[in-house]
């Protein structure tokens, strides 16, 4: 396994009686594709956050690679481990396409936009120019310029028309079977988890895996 | 892609975000120069008073320098003579025993108190200077054919019993005239043509009964012949008493007299002491180039004093110590504004990059490496923007110190309305009108305003990130979304 929760639990500070993680474990292998669902609130992105190395958990750990993240610092783990895609892109107004994905990582950026299938034209324009389907590629492409072995989306294919999302699972799926990473995405998004080799459904504050 | 080419990208590509910041910090900058410039602003101004009464200086003899040349000259006369007995320099060196011990004396002359006449002349031939007086010491003599004016309760025991004349080259620039406290009653002053001439006070021609035209009879306190005598040519009165120069009666105010240069010396039957010479600037706008050009003036300086005469310079000075004023408070007011003008824009700024903050913590960027991309960004902004008040500063500085001389005119005017029959006096306010304004940017003027404007981009920038990046990626994250 390549990354693993522990026995994490959250809550925000301001409210200790609202629990929104309690003990989950989880295991995730490389070159397998998972899917979190569950119902709005239940936690999902907060899970993601969390392996993502964005928050600390109130109780219990995540290991990358066998050793806790904290120990090389939250920092190291977001450069180093994991990569992020988000639903509404983030991608940053003020740098072309390529800039965005060099972003990512030291990996050719080039051969990352051919891969996302975003046209040679594009490459030097404002990423902003690019349409919603065209900007998340550009995002996934970022998120493959970096080393890590883990790639963690939140409801990637939350603001797509259903052929764009189509086509953004199915790179995804790509990611995860031929370039051997960890793909974990929270969603909302049915066509999304039965795309997904495991399904795992948060539902208050626990984690269980989904039945076929 | 570092953080500096980010810097530079965000910068080029916001041209909005970026001109609005270089114009906030340079009008700052500006600001800061100006108020520098403006402390240190050379103020024309036209003495209106002045110009009446007319500028000069001053020369007397430095009392320090007189002590340093005493004490050399009594080394030479040692040197000359064996029994170290003996004159020389107006100086006099003589040994005595009292009560079988062996006693110094050391006297001087007029010889060598009196300023040199040929120091004066020179001086005097310096382009700009219009006219020139030389006034005597009081010299004490002893009037033969009138008498003089006593307070009974006053002890003479040590006085001279006798009057004090004060000689001078021409009476209308002795400084009691000058400052206004002496004028003429009857007659007229005495002039550099006259011999043997005087002007005596009202006091003294009431008790005499004495009148223009009138002539008195002095001899030295020394010795009743020869007389001398002197014609009234005025009477004058005075303000307020003059001070005596010594106790006594000789000196009171009633009893001194106006004479020629040359009438006191022709009494006391001595060389001329000559106390002060007063140089009059034919045109006060040249008031300074004359006051240099004296200087430059070959004469042992180190045996003189040149003074401002005076009050005017330094009642003009202080006028426009309150523009320094003003200008420090323009200066701390414009600091404590900047910080909370570019707090309020860093603040408005990282909040509106909280996208970009974001996405850059979420791939692995750490906040100080981010906090300084912004630092980056200012400072590359700043340093531009500083450029640009350097430039156009002079232009700037100039405007806003001649605003705040023209401020200070206006309240010194609105003052003077204001206190109009409120005191009375006899003080002739000088009447200032500023005619120009010169400021100067001094390297180390523009050497602050840079430390000081980069200092508040700094920490205003800090203080803003700090408002930002005490939250949680996660936090952040969840702004965005």
């Amino acid at each position: 396994m390549i990354i693993e929760a522990k026995n994490i639990s959250y809550f925000y500070k301001s409210k200790r009686d609202r629990v929104i993680l309690n003990q989950v474990s989880a295991a995730f292998e490389e070159a397998a594709f998972y899917a979190i669902v569950g119902s709005s609130g239940s936690g999902k992105t907060t899970f993601l956050s969390l392996l993502a190395g964005l928050d600390n958990p109130v109780s219990g750990s995540i290991f990358y690679g066998g050793e806790d993240i904290r120990k090389k610092g939250l920092n190291y783990h977001r450069r180093h481990n994991v990569s992020l895609v988000f639903q509404n892109y983030n991608l940053i107004d003020y740098l072309t396409t390529e800039e965005n994905v060099k972003l990512g990582g030291k990996k050719d950026a080039e051969e990352l936009l051919r891969r996302v299938s975003i046209p040679q034209e594009d490459w030097k324009r404002n990423v902003l120019q690019l349409s919603g389907g065209q900007q998340q590629r550009v995002a996934i492409a970022r998120a493959l310029a970096s080393e890590a072995k883990v790639l963690l989306a939140d409801e990637p294919t939350g603001n797509l028309d259903e052929d764009t999302a189509g086509e953004i699972i199915e790179l995804i799926k790509k990611t995860a079977h031929e370039l051997g990473k960890c793909v974990i995405v929270v969603t909302h998004s049915r066509q999304l988890a039965r795309e997904a080799d495991e399904v795992l459904e948060l539902d208050h504050g626990t984690l269980r895996r989904q039945e076929e | 892609m570092n953080l500096f080419g980010r810097a530079g990208r965000s910068c080029l590509r916001k041209t909005v975000r970026s001109i609005l910041l270089l114009l906030v910090v340079c009008i700052i900058s500006l600001l800061f120069l100006s108020g520098m410039a403006s402390r240190t602003a050379n103020i024309a101004v036209k003495d209106s008073t002045r110009q009446a009464i007319g500028a000069g200086f001053l020369l007397e003899y430095n009392p320090e320098n007189r002590s340093q040349r005493l004490a050399k000259i009594c080394e030479k006369i040692s040197e000359m003579y064996p029994d170290g007995q003996g004159s020389y320099g107006g100086v006099h060196q003589e040994k005595w025993n009292s009560n079988g011990y062996e006693v110094w004396s050391v006297t001087t002359d007029n010889s060598f108190e009196s300023l040199k006449i040929e120091d004066i002349e020179k001086i005097a031939a310096v382009e700009g200077i219009s006219d020139y007086n030389i006034t005597t010491v009081p010299t004490a003599v002893k009037q033969a054919n009138f008498e003089r004016i006593e307070d009974p309760d006053v002890d003479q025991t040590n006085d001279f019993q006798g009057v004090a004349l004060i000689g001078n080259r021409d009476m209308s620039l002795d400084a009691n005239v000058l400052s206004g406290n002496v004028t003429i009653k009857e007659g007229r002053m005495t002039t550099k043509e006259d011999t043997d001439v005087c002007v005596i006070s009202q006091e003294l021609a009431e008790k005499n009964q004495l009148k223009v035209g009138d002539v008195l009879q002095f001899h030295s306190v020394k010795e009743e012949e020869p007389v001398q005598e002197a014609e009234i040519v005025g009477i004058y009165q005075v303000k307020e008493r003059m001070q005596p120069y010594m106790s006594g009666d000789t000196y009171r105010s009633e009893n001194v007299i106006f004479t020629d240069l040359h009438f006191p010396e022709k009494v006391e039957q001595d060389d001329p002491l000559y106390e002060k010479a007063y140089f009059k600037v034919a045109d006060v706008d040249d008031y300074d180039a004359v006051k240099e050009a004296i200087k430059e003036t070959e004469i042992n300086w180190q045996w003189y004093d040149l003074i401002d005469n005076n009050g005017n310079l330094d009642t003009m000075a202080s006028n426009f110590n309150d523009l320094e004023k003003i200008s420090n408070t323009l200066l701390l007011v414009v600091a404590g504004a900047a910080f909370l003008i570019l707090f309020l824009i860093f603040l408005f700024w990282i909040r509106n990059r909280t996208n970009e903050i974001g996405i850059l913590l979420s791939i692995g960027i750490s906040k100080s490496k981010i906090l300084l991309q912004i630092l980056t960004e200012a400072v590359c902004i700043g340093i531009l923007a500083l450029g640009l008040s350097f430039l156009i500063a002079p232009a700037v500085s100039n405007a806003a110190a001649g605003y705040l001389a023209g401020r200070q005119e206006e309240q010194a005017r609105l003052q003077e309305e204001m206190d109009a029959g409120k005191v009375a006096t006899d003080y002739q306010a000088p009447e200032l009108t500023v005619t120009k304004v010169e400021t100067a940017l001094t390297p180390a003027m523009l050497l602050t305003d840079g430390i000081g404007v980069g200092g508040l981009l700094v920490l205003s920038t800090c203080a803003a990130g700090v408002l930002i990046f005490r939250k949680s990626p996660k936090d952040i994250l969840s702004e965005m979304s």
